[in-house]
Parts: C-alpha cells; sequence; structure tokens
C-alpha cells in the first residue's frame, strides 16, 4: 500500500511538472502572496491580478499562507526568491515577514514590494495603498459617528492582535476620536482571532458589558459575520450599528438587515490589477509619476514618491442603497 | 552487499525510519526529474533557514516523548513565542545586550522546568499540563505585548541569524547540528541515554533498576524548554524583532515530525536521526510542492496523510511478524 | 488505578469544586459588573456553550476510553460545509438540520477506521487526520466562505419549546441519551472498562473493536449536531472554523474529572467545566480584562484545579497516615 502511495506520489507530481514546465519561460513573473488563501477579499485581489496578468502580458502567481503565520509566509516569499520571480508583492502580516529576505532579493534584483499591508522601513520598493491608513481609521469613524452621534460609545472587534496593518487602522481611529470627537468613548480592541463564532462570542459579550453601546467596529473582514450576528442575536438592530472593512457580497445581507449600517471597503479587486501593473512597471524599470494612469482602471493613480506610496483612491462607503452594485 | 544487508537491518530495527529514508529517495528523484533547477545553493539555504526552528524544537520534542509515560509537549510553541518576547522585554528594561541568549535559553529552561515538575512531581499526565501550560505561555506572549512586535534586538545578532557559510544558515550550522549531534551522542553511548530509553520502554522496570525516573524527567523537561529558548533566540535574530506568535503551530509540527522520525508515541524507541531526517523531508517537502505551484492549502493534508501512512505501514509490519 | 465502573449518583470531589468554583466566579462577577447577572447575558453564556457542550460530551467518552481526538473541530468544519451548502440550495431546514449529525457520524467512521482498524495511537492518528480534514475544508470552500447563509435553520434552532430555546431541550438529551448508555447499556460499561485497561477488556471478552469504533462514531456525531448549531447561530462558514475547539474540549473535559488514562467520566464534570470556561471568559471581558488574557486563564485555571487536587489528595493522605499512627498509638507525627 505503501508503495503504491509512493508511486502515486511520483507520478502525481511529474505530471505536475511537466505541467509546469510548459509554461513559456520568457514572460517575466509577479507574483502576490496574501495574508491567508481562502478568505473572499484576497481571492478578489486574486481575480485582479489575474485580469491585470493577462492585460499587460506577465505569468502572475497567487501563492499565501492557510493561517496568519508570518514564518509561513516568509517561507513563501522567500520560495519566490529562489524561484527567480521577478517581482513579489506581499500584504505582509508584519515588518518581519520580509526583513530577513529584502537584502536577498535586492542581490538577485527581484522587485520586493508590499501591497495591501505595509512594512514601512524594510526597504520594500513601493507600497501599493488601497487607501491610506488614516484615511481608512478616519472614514470608518466619521461615518460612525455621523450615525450614533458624538457622545457614543463604540466598541473595536479585531481578528489577530499581530496583524500590523490592523493595529494601524486601529490606532488611526483612536487619534481621531482624540482629535475630533473627544466625547466619543472608544473601547480598547478586543482580538478574535480568525473565526467568526469569536468574534459573534466577544461581540455579544461586549453588547451585555455596555448596555449603552452605540456601535461596533469589525476591523478585521473574517470579523465581519461574526459581529453582524451578534447584533442581531441580541436584538439589537437599530440601536447598535455594526460597521467594519467588510465586502460588499459579505456585507449584503447584513446591511439589509440593518445590523450593519455601512461598511467600509475599497475594491480588492482593483488593488490586485493595480499590484501587478506595479509590478510590471518594477521590472521594466519604470519609474511612477506623481499621477499615473493606469490602462484598465478608470480612475489616476497618485504616488507619493517621499513615502513610496502608490494609493489606489480614497475609502468606499457601502449603504444598504448602493450595495447592489458592487459584485465583490 | 554490505548496502542491502545494513537496508535489511534497518529494516527489520526500524520500519518507519526505513520508510523515510524511502520517501527522501522518492523525493529526491521527483525534483531530479521534475525541476532540477530546485536543488540550488538558494533552496537549500532556505530549506535549512526553516528547518533551524523546527529541528531545534522536535528535538525536544523527541527526547520528552522518548522518554515513556505518555510523555508529550505540547507547550514548545508558546514557549518559543514567550522566550523570544522575554529576551527582548529584558533588554528593554536595561539588561545588558550580550546576555541576550541566555535570557532567552535561561527563559525556556524555567518554563519548561516548570512542566517537569508538574509531570515528574505531581503526576500529572503531561498532555493535561502541556496543555495548560500552552494556553498559559501563548496567551502570556501575546497578553504582554498587545500581539505588537517588540523592537530592540542589538544589531549584531542581525548577521548571524540572518548569515549563510557555504550554503548554509549560520544558526543551523551552529546550534541546530552541534544539538543533534550531542542528543545523539547522548543517547547511544553514555547511562542517561539508557536510562531514557528504559524509562520509555518499560518504566515500572526502570524504577526498580534504580533509575531516577522523576529526576531525569525533569530535567528532560527543562531541556525541551530550553530548545525551545533557543528556537526563540534564533527567531529574535533572525526576524529582527520579538515576534509573539514566533512559536505558532510548532507544537502540532514538532509532534509530527518526532513521530514520522521513528518515535515511538509510547516511548522506548527512536532516535534522532530520524528526527533530524523528518525535519527536513517536512521542510522540502513544503518547499518542493511550493516550487511546484501547488496550493499551500495541500501541504497540510498531504503531511498528515504521510504520518497516516507511515504509521499504518509500522503498525502492519509489527501484525506480520 | 482508583477505578468507578458505575458512576455513581453521589457527586465526585472534583465536581464538587467545579460546581464550588462557577459559584465563586459567578459571585465575584456579579459583584464587579452589574451587567453579568442579567438574564440576556446569562442566556448568551449558554449560546456561545452549545458547540463546545456537544463536542465535549464525544470527547468525554473518548477520553473515557482512553483514546483522544484533535481533530473534531475540524470534523465539525466539515459538516457545516454540507449544512451551509444544503441551505444555499434551498433544502429545508429540517433535513438540513439531519444532515449535519448524518456527516458528521460519517466521518466519524473514517476517523475510526484509521485509528481502531489501522490500530494507529488515537492521538497520532487522529493528528494525521486533522491535516487531512483541514485540507478537505479549504477545498470544499475553495478560496470563499459560505456568507449570509439563509437564516431557516436559524429559525429552527432558536425556536423554543416550552420556554427554554430548542438547543437546550437537543443538548439535554443528548446528555441524557449518554449518561443512559453509561449506566444502562453493555456499551457503557464496556467502554469505561477499556478505558482501564485495554488488554484486560480484551481478555474478558469485550468486542472491544466495535466499541471504539462506535465511540468515534457517536463522537462524530455530536460534533455534526454542534456543526448544525454552529451554522444556525452564525449563519457563517469560513475556512479557519473550529480551530481552537479541539484544546478546548479537551481542557474542559479534563477540567471536569474525567481523567485522560480512561476509566472513569464525569458528565456533569464536563457541563461545568465547559460552563466555567465560558463563564471566565464572557466575565473577564465583562469587568474589562483584555480578550488576550482569556487563555492565560485557562491555562491557568487548568493548572490549578489540577495541582490544587493532587496536593489536597496528598494532604488528605498524609493526614490520613497521621491519624493511623496516632490510633496505634505510635506517636504523633
Amino acid at each position: 500500500m505503501l508503495k503504491k502511495m509512493i508511486s502515486t506520489m511520483v507520478a502525481s507530481a511529474l505530471l505536475g511538472a511537466t505541467a509546469f514546465s510548459a509554461f513559456a519561460q520568457d514572460k517575466p513573473k509577479v507574483a502576490f502572496v496574501p495574508q491567508i488563501v481562502g478568505i473572499p477579499y484576497f481571492k478578489a485581489m486574486q481575480d485582479g491580478g489575474n485580469r491585470a496578468a493577462k492585460a499587460f502580458g506577465v505569468d502572475f502567481i497567487y501563492s499565501g499562507p492557510v493561517d496568519t503565520n508570518p514564518m509561513d509566509q516568509l517561507q513563501i516569499v522567500q520560495n519566490l526568491i529562489a524561484q527567480g520571480v521577478n517581482a513579489i508583492s506581499v500584504s505582509v502580516l508584519d515588518a518581519s515577514s520580509i526583513a530577513p529576505v529584502v537584502e536577498q532579493a535586492k542581490a538577485k534584483n527581484i522587485k520586493l514590494f508590499t501591497s495591501d499591508s505595509d512594512a514601512p522601513e524594510s526597504g520594500r520598493a513601493v507600497y501599493v495603498a488601497q487607501a491610506t491608513d488614516e484615511g481608512l481609521g478616519d472614514t470608518v469613524i466619521d461615518e460612525m459617528v455621523k450615525r450614533v452621534g458624538d457622545h457614543a460609545k463604540i466598541g473595536i472587534v479585531s481578528g489577530e492582535a499581530t496583524a500590523s496593518n490592523l493595529n494601524a487602522w486601529i490606532g488611526f481611529m483612536q487619534q481621531r476620536v482624540k482629535a475630533k470627537y473627544p466625547n466619543v468613548t472608544l473601547l480598547k480592541p478586543q482580538f478574535a482571532g480568525g473565526t467568526s463564532s469569536r468574534a459573534a462570542q466577544i461581540s455579544a459579550d461586549m453588547i451585555a458589558a455596555n448596555p449603552d453601546l452605540k456601535g461596533i467596529i469589525a476591523v478585521a473582514s473574517t470579523t465581519c459575520p461574526g459581529v453582524a450576528q451578534a447584533i442581531e442575536t441580541a436584538g439589537k438592530i437599530g440601536k447598535v450599528v455594526g460597521t467594519g472593512y467588510c465586502s460588499p457580497d459579505t456585507a449584503r445581507a447584513y446591511l439589509k438587515s440593518g445590523s450593519f449600517g455601512f461598511s467600509v471597503l475599497w475594491d480588492p479587486e482593483k488593488l490586485g490589477y493595480l499590484t501587478v501593473w506595479a509590478g510590471k512597471q518594477l521590472i521594466d524599470g519604470k519609474t511612477f509619476s506623481a499621477e499615473n494612469s493606469v490602462p484598465g482602471l478608470d480612475q489616476k493613480v497618485a504616488y507619493d514618491a517621499k513615502t513610496g506610496v502608490l494609493l489606489l483612491g480614497a475609502p468606499a462607503v457601502f449603504t444598504k442603497q448602493n450595495v447592489d452594485q458592487f459584485h465583490f | 552487499m554490505t548496502l542491502t544487508a545494513g537496508a535489511s537491518r534497518l529494516y527489520r530495527k526500524n520500519l518507519v525510519l526505513t520508510l523515510l529514508c524511502g520517501l527522501w529517495v522518492a523525493l529526491a528523484l521527483t525534483l531530479l526529474i521534475g525541476q532540477p533547477s530546485i536543488l540550488s545553493g538558494a533552496t537549500l539555504t532556505s530549506i535549512l533557514q526553516f528547518a533551524t526552528l523546527l529541528a531545534l524544537v522536535s528535538l525536544g520534542q523527541a527526547l520528552v516523548v522518548l522518554a515513556g509515560g505518555a510523555g508529550i509537549d505540547l507547550s514548545v510553541g508558546g514557549n518559543v513565542s514567550l522566550s523570544a518576547i522575554a529576551g527582548v522585554m529584558a533588554l528593554q528594561a536595561g539588561v545588558p545586550a550580550v546576555l541576550l541568549p541566555v535570557v532567552c535559553l535561561l527563559c525556556g529552561f524555567l518554563l519548561g522546568a516548570v512542566n517537569g515538575l508538574l509531570i515528574a512531581k505531581l503526576k500529572i499526565y503531561p498532555l493535561i499540563v502541556t496543555l495548560g501550560t500552552f494556553y498559559a505561555y501563548s496567551g502570556l506572549a501575546l497578553s504582554l505585548t498587545g500581539g505588537a512586535a517588540q523592537s530592540g534586538v542589538p544589531a549584531w545578532v542581525l548577521p548571524w541569524g540572518r548569515g549563510v557559510l557555504g550554503d548554509i544558515p549560520l544558526p543551523f550550522l551552529t546550534l541546530v547540528i552541534p544539538a543533534f549531534l550531542i542528543a545523539a551522542l547522548l543517547l547511544s553511548f553514555t547511562s542517561w541515554g539508557r536510562w531514557i530509553y528504559a524509562m520509555g520502554f518499560n518504566e515500572h522496570s526502570a524504577r526498580l533498576v534504580g533509575i531516577p525516573v522523576d529526576r531525569a524527567r525533569i530535567l528532560l523537561y527543562s531541556l525541551c524548554g530550553m530548545l525551545a529558548g533557543g528556537a526563540g533566540f534564533v527567531s529574535l535574530s533572525w526576524l529582527g524583532s520579538g515576534r509573539p506568535n514566533a512559536g505558532v503551530n510548532l507544537e502540532l509540527e514538532s509532534l509530527t515530525a518526532a513521530l514520522l522520525g521513528g518515535v515511538a508515541i509510547f516511548g522506548g524507541k527512536g532516535g534522532v536521526a530520524g528526527v533530524f531526517a523528518a525535519v527536513l523531508l517536512l521542510v522540502t517537502l513544503k518547499t518542493s510542492m511550493l516550487q511546484f505551484g501547488i496550493n499551500t492549502v495541500w501541504q497540510v493534508g498531504v503531511v498528515g496523510l504521510l504520518l497516516i501512512a507511515v504509521l499504518l505501514a509500522d503498525r502492519l509490519s509489527k501484525t506480520r511478524s | 488505578m482508583a477505578t468507578s465502573f458505575t458512576p455513581a449518583l453521589k457527586f465526585s470531589g472534583r465536581e464538587l469544586t467545579l460546581a464550588c468554583v462557577c459559584l465563586v466566579a459567578i459571585v465575584i462577577f456579579s459583584l464587579a459588573s452589574p451587567y453579568f447577572a442579567t438574564l440576556d447575558n446569562l442566556t448568551t453564556v449558554l449560546r456561545n456553550s452549545t458547540e463546545l457542550l456537544l463536542i465535549g460530551l464525544g470527547m468525554t467518552l473518548l477520553l473515557a476510553m482512553g483514546g483522544v481526538d484533535v481533530s473534531v473541530g475540524v470534523v465539525m468544519g466539515l459538516a457545516a460545509i454540507v449544512i451551509g451548502q444544503l441551505l444555499n440550495a434551498g433544502v429545508s431546514p429540517g433535513l438540513t438540520a439531519l444532515s449535519g449529525p448524518l456527516v458528521g457520524a460519517v466521518i466519524g467512521v473514517i476517523s475510526a477506521l484509521v485509528v481502531v482498524v489501522g490500530r494507529i495511537p488515537a492521538i497520532v492518528g487522529t493528528l494525521g487526520l486533522y491535516g487531512v480534514y483541514r485540507t478537505a475544508v479549504f477545498a470544499l470552500l475553495g478560496g470563499q466562505w459560505l456568507s449570509g447563509l439563509p437564516d431557516s435553520l436559524t429559525q429552527l434552532v432558536s425556536a423554543p419549546l416550552l420556554g427554554l430555546p430548542i438547543t437546550v431541550w437537543v443538548i439535554a438529551l443528548a446528555y441524557g441519551l449518554v449518561w443512559l448508555a453509561l449506566r444502562r447499556t453493555p456499551y457503557g460499561l464496556h467502554l469505561l472498562a477499556i478505558g482501564n485497561s485495554e488488554d484486560k477488556a480484551r481478555l474478558s471478552g469485550i468486542a472491544v473493536t466495535r466499541v471504539r469504533f462506535a465511540t468515534f462514531i457517536i463522537s462524530g456525531l455530536l460534533c455534526g449536531l454542534a456543526a448544525t448549531f454552529y451554522v444556525g447561530t452564525y449563519r457563517n462558514v469560513e475556512m479557519t472554523i473550529g480551530s481552537q475547539l479541539a484544546l478546548e474540549a479537551i481542557a474542559a473535559v479534563v477540567l471536569g474529572g474525567t481523567g485522560i488514562m480512561g476509566g472513569h467520566c464525569s458528565l456533569l464534570g464536563t457541563v461545568l467545566g465547559v460552563f466555567l470556561l465560558r463563564i471566565l471568559q464572557n466575565g473577564l471581558l465583562l469587568i474589562g480584562v483584555p480578550s488576550l488574557w482569556q487563555t492565560v486563564v485557562t491555562g491557568g485555571l487548568l493548572l490549578l484545579v489540577l495541582t490544587a487536587e493532587v496536593l489536597s489528595g496528598r494532604l488528605r493522605i498524609h493526614n490520613m497516615n497521621l491519624r493511623k499512627n496516632r490510633l496505634k498509638g505510635e506517636g504523633t507525627a
């Protein structure tokens, strides 16, 4: 039985190898490493990347860890470097996901850059941002205060405590409240890990602990369903406004039922598209101008040379009224 | 002639090890035929770098499992994270930077000793004790830091943490290889080694013969913890910051590596050479799958299947003989 | 090794201890936070405990038998995927609810084949199966979640029956059936005997393989039942589903007094253990302890309870010996 298993393994590996080698070796390769595979947000980025690959004549590789483990992410990045992929973009779980390999990549003339989540001090070539972290934090707070008033108590449910981009958004939320809405009580963030059930439990406990709670912000897209469900189960629709960085598809049911008042996001498909375009630009040695027109994207994309940030655009706000126009 | 004679002796002594060799041969052949470009220095470096943490932790796990008494250490991952965090926080508190490795090793040692004391002195089963300490250690690492990576790693460790000699990463060369060599020598040539095997094989008889089973267990769990502390230090010097989740998933992976390496779950059988080979096999397998473009979601399934298949084969051979 | 073949009606020391700790925790939290002892909050705690209660029941049987299963969370996940897809396809909630335990039982058969028939030690076999099942979850979900599922199942699982949500009745029924099986059927006696000593059980003619096989199927069925309630309550299936449940279940069951080496078990202990864990998680958040400290508390509690029991046991024996010596007139220590 074991012999059979080994021979099947060898056979399938050979098959895979021949299929792989059938790829044209001369097209430049652009890779994107998400924080985790298997969530709709990054799947949308993958779709965008595939579209851009077709448009710009590159090979697009999408490979990511199955759980938010920076070691696994680092291993994938290092493998891509060893394979000689020309441009590698990473949505870093945190700076250590690429810090050890930045020098290695430079030595092999591989363009290593970040997308969706940044590691600013790491020496990355560029950061393809969906919106500024500050803009994201501010928009969520502003929209929430519009709905609950500026004397309200608002809770935060995040995913992993170790995700640097999520923590950056929370930081800007806290700054915004301190600066503009001093009478708003923003509760300390609670961390639910990666499951919607845990997010629901923590949200339910939060609602119980604070009967005057007016809003809950779901920071990680994995916490969106949990937060919304907790509001519905507690019968607090209308009394507690849920929101988060959730895709329209995920948020649609909750926006319609009223547990979510709004959702803030950008189009991850466009972000994936832009990421691959940026990779191609880096491979071709082109620099970014202050305003870039990207074939295939309607709006112009701004670039800040000082911080090395390529900005997709302002965050979009989805509500019950406009959510049906979007399909991601 | 001697090759086949040696192989059949190995086959009879430990089927799992033989299967491990067989898997290695199969994997090597697959790579040679499928994508020879993989067999480059850069890949070797990559494999060994990722194998370093797993190797150190698996060695500790193997020692603990070998010594029997339903030995297992589920807390190794939490130990790695907490030792790394403790190291950086000690530096932040003013401890001289040159003592960083000492802090990590000591922290790991003490955390492991807690396990050992609860298991040997209070006679609570290892699965439960280490489950409790797993929750405590990994939780402490996260709650003390709030999830944020701790900076403050001195600059002079980075060239060691990220450096290579030839194609072999320095931490692997200077930590993993000596650790395994020492462990192998200890197990094969010293009375400590014979005690460990005796304890694993039949604890009751071991006690009757006068082996200090409890003291040995405490020491083993402390050593396991110290190895985890060492892995924490490696993570610091490689990543450049103290990550509170540096050890995530290591407990199950190290157990898998130890079992694939021929260590019997009830103790008394197996050796560190097998664990070494198993660790490398697992990392190489992951790397090869990535290079072949196979989606990462298949890795954990393949490893799981491998574990079941190898143990099934081992079990089948026993029933036949 | 101390054995209790027939779970006696009197409460064991551990159960009493747990009940006391639960009470103390409830009192402390009620005093520290005015929102703890409200009907809403306690209902929330109950709801949060559903999956763990069911999976813990299966785990209790497995541990009592001398085995374990680290893949239970992912088994629940696989069942949840099937339930979710059936819901999306518009199948009636009643049938969908039944499909959960069915799928769970089928997966239980697979696990049983590997561990029981393949005779691989349970911890190792289920470790390998954990990886296989996880990959299956990823592959079946295909990079998406099952989100915003229709709430037909939700109405079914939260429908009140004689004043209490149907969840409570189902869980009570499950525990009741298992309790009956343990006390009144040969299966129960055999299970405990196997946990006590598998060799002796085999020698006395017990069909060990069949009993072990059945236990894995029952555990799988309970995981599938948990999946029904999960999908009904949370209406979302993502690939990390159930990832912490296996270890939590083991912790709760051991906390409740079921020994890890088998031979005796305590269903009441499991219930108390699950409640204690959930009450702590809920109460800590209510009094303002950040969520990141919850695992530390769980681990600390586990170690504390076990240590205290051993030490108190030793204290008891020490005192017993003292009394014995005094009676014998050998002077005081």
